[in-house]
């Protein structure tokens, strides 16, 4: 299935809708706002970032009004919350729009529905965590409680998210009444997995955060602790691999192209695809390894649930090199590595995924050591964890997601990317690349160290382990503020890409598949089945604990405010 | 062939004494997941007897009707708490465990399921849905154990296995009903 197949018949309502540069004005309006929104969460969140990074190093006093679990907590909301879900149905629409021949009118309303509720939710959230009232960290485990107002918010946010899932459905539904026996074009595909993903998995989160408001409010008395960090696990589990999934959509798909190359098999795209779908939520309990409350076997059932998922993220970092490779020996490229010579290493739509995605070979290795039930022991509560996620979500997604922003914010502006920016762009994932590796090293060592993470800068009355430390803190805050300046470039360029750039056609990038591929089978579409055999293995991996948290429940534990 | 040589390992792992302690050792993962896996091995085994013996399954399963019903039967016994009792307690029983599930459960599933009109097959998950919440209501409410080898607690937890399970069956279920998949294939 190619590019052609994939750019969709026209559909008849749409026939003389205001196209411009190839995708609908008012399809462009939604990612464009959805992307202002992002990178605005991505400068804030960013400056938040860096004014911790200081204070963790002792570098930074802050001012009597500001504490450090509060930029924290506003930290994590504004860049694990606002920034990649914004970002993620920006980008998943602009797809769903060019693959599927425009939105429908009722799934943009949807969408800005969505986003009226998402926005409304976040102001609802952040005004507690101003006033001080729900340093409750991103995490928000009871039994430190906020504002009732910071979980309704929450609230909102996740029926925003909703709106947009059940948009994005419609639309999928729509096109494939259209296309009797096709194959979902391969972006779409990513986007219905996505979405399959942010629904159910927002689901417990969802159920937690109901149990908490009468709780915030005083109307119920206390809180079941274990059960509401494991239905939360359950959510945020998945949505590191919504944001994952998201990332290796462009690998699989994007990348290939912009390389001037072929995608990897369509089949075992898909089946990588579901697979991360299917095996998803049980995972979460490897965050949860030495939580009190849940059994040895359990929790070494979990533990292969939780390796399970590196099967298909193997699977890719196979697929991905032999794209590379392929494509460069097409090229030229000869030896047994010397092709790498070939690669556009001077594209910043290259780079960045690429530099992603090496970033995930030490930061899937480093999971897979924190799945491990005595290794997490060691690491659990220390910075080796928050080193892990900078490495991750904060290297290898969120360059993806900036890679991404080099063709796809000119595509919804119908501006193109000029070398100017693309020369920003590289230097811009340099900075951003040295920074994490000061920034997640330190953190990765200190951690071994024994440095805890969620806790402001201390000496403990000048202990000499936790002052020698300090050298590594010193790294961190060294790290971070090289960020901020690849914060501030990144969002210069998606601004100048959307307002100031010169006007003109940018194509999005969609990777043909290989010519003698064979027909992808008609199962992978049957999403319905999936999602049963999902839900199963959902139930498999929590009606034990469940049962056990809910059946033999502590007295549970009222409201505390710990700051 | 390499199918059937797949569910002859997992058929033997799962005969390991310490995979079998350790999967008999909880009351839910003994009926919800080694008896599951000894009929997946069954499924993955009945390959071999399928290329083996198609007069003998044409003759005697020539619609699928007599296999599935003895796929249904031997699920019917195994869900009984008396007989995971019996598997726990007397060793013959415990030996006819292994020898059932896989080859008089799975290998008739395998042989019947693709033989089967959709009527039958949605028939089957009806009688399972039924089945399980039944059995599901069962193990979460009854105030005494109903397993010597198990405490009430394990029960309760196997109880909501089953509550789960069978909601998924009835979304699936709903599922086919609602969506025509003529409109999309």
């Amino acid at each position: 299935m190619g590019a052609k197949a994939e750019v969709v018949q026209p559909i008849p309502f749409k026939k003389n809708e205001n196209k411009a540069l190839g995708i609908s004005l008012q399809d462009a309006m939604i990612s464009r706002v959805y992307m202002i929104v992002a990178f605005t969460a991505l400068l804030l969140g960013g400056f938040l970032g860096l004014f911790q990074g200081l204070n963790r190093a002792g570098l930074l006093e802050l001012p009597h009004w500001l504490n450090y679990y509060q930029i924290l907590t506003a930290h994590g909301v504004l860049l694990v919350v606002v920034l990649t879900a914004f970002f993620t149905i920006g980008y998943f629409y602009a797809a769903l729009s060019y693959n599927l021949g425009g939105l429908l009118p009722q799934v943009r309303k949807m969408a800005w529905i969505g986003f009226a509720m998402k926005i409304i939710g976040f102001v609802f959230a952040v005004i507690p965590i101003l006033m001080n009232e729900a340093s409750v960290l991103y995490t928000f485990y009871p039994p430190m409680a906020a504002s009732p107002y910071f979980y309704i918010g929450l609230t909102l946010i996740v029926l925003g998210v909703w709106m947009c899932a059940f948009g994005a459905f419609m639309n999928v539904a729509h096109w494939r009444k259209q296309n009797k026996g096709q194959n979902l074009p391969i972006l779409s595909y990513f986007a219905t997995a996505v979405f399959v993903l942010l629904f159910f998995g927002s689901i417990p989160v969802a159920i937690e955060v109901l149990t908490l408001i009468p709780w915030s409010f005083g109307w119920t008395e206390t809180v079941n602790v274990m059960l509401s960090r494991t239905l939360f696990w359950a959510f945020g589990h998945t949505l590191v691999n919504i944001w994952y999934l998201t990332a290796v959509s462009a690998w699989y798909v994007i990348v290939p192209k912009i390389i001037g190359g072929r995608r990897f098999s369509d089949t075992i795209t898909r089946v990588v695809v579901i697979l991360l779908v299917v095996m998803n939520i049980p995972g979460g309990f490897h965050h949860q390894i030495i939580d009190p409350g849940i059994s040895q076997p359990v929790k070494y059932l979990h533990v292969f649930m939780s390796l399970a998922i590196a099967f298909p993220s193997l699977m890719t970092a196979y697929a991905m090199f032999s794209v590379f490779e392929r494509t460069a020996r097409k090229k030229g490229g000869t030896g047994l590595l010397g092709w790498y010579k070939k690669l556009p290493w001077g594209d910043v739509r290259f780079l960045a995924p690429m530099i992603a995605m090496i970033a995930f070979i030490p930061g899937g290795a480093g999971g897979i050591a924190q799945t491990t039930n005595q290794l997490n022991q060691v690491a659990h509560n220390t910075l080796w964890i928050v080193g892990h996620f900078h490495l991750t979500v904060g290297t290898s997604v969120v360059l993806t997601f900036f890679g991404i922003s080099y063709w796809l914010v000119p595509y919804i502006s119908g501006r193109t990317l000029t070398p100017k920016i693309n020369k920003l762009g590289v230097i811009q994932t340099l900075i951003w690349t040295a920074g994490m590796l000061f920034m997640s090293g330190a953190m990765h060592w200190v951690g071994l160290l024994g440095a805890p993470r969620r806790t402001s800068y201390t000496t403990y009355f000048d202990n000499a382990t936790a002052l020698s430390w300090n050298p590594y803190l010193m790294f961190l805050a060294v790290g971070g503020t090289l960020l901020i300046i690849g914060v501030v470039m990144q969002v210069y360029a998606v601004f100048y890409l959307m307002f100031r750039a010169p006007k003109g056609k940018t194509e999005f990038p969609i990777a043909e598949a290989e010519d003698k591929e064979m027909k992808t089978p008609y199962w992978t579409e049957r999403w319905g089945t999936w999602i049963v055999v999902m839900l199963l293995l959902i139930a498999m991996g929590y009606v034990i604990p469940l049962v056990d948290f809910i059946g033999n429940a502590p007295p549970g534990s009222p409201p505390f405010k710990t700051w | 062939m390499k199918q059937s040589v797949f569910g002859l390992i997992l058929f033997f792992f799962l005969m390991l004494p310490p995979v079998a302690d350790l999967l008999e050792s909880i009351m839910i993962f003994h009926m919800h997941m080694q008896m599951p896996l000894l009929i997946v091995a069954g499924f993955l085994m009945g390959k071999f007897f399928l290329l083996r013996f198609p007069a003998f399954l044409e003759k005697w399963n020539e619609d699928g009707i007599a296999g599935i019903l003895l796929f249904v039967v031997i699920n019917l016994y195994w869900m009984l708490p008396r007989t995971m009792d019996e598997a726990l307690s007397v060793q013959m029983i415990e030996i006819f465990k292994f020898v059932s599930l896989p080859f008089l459960a799975g290998v008739p599933l395998r042989d019947s399921w693709m033989k089967l009109t959709t009527a039958v097959k949605n028939a089957v998950i009806i009688l399972f849905s039924f089945l399980f919440v039944g059995l599901g209501l069962v193990y979460t409410l009854s105030p005494v154990e109903l397993c010597n080898n198990y405490l009430l607690k394990e029960q309760v937890t196997l109880g909501w296995g089953f509550l789960t399970m069978a909601a998924c069956f009835i979304v699936y279920l709903i599922y086919t009903l609602v969506v025509d998949p003529s409109k999309y294939e």
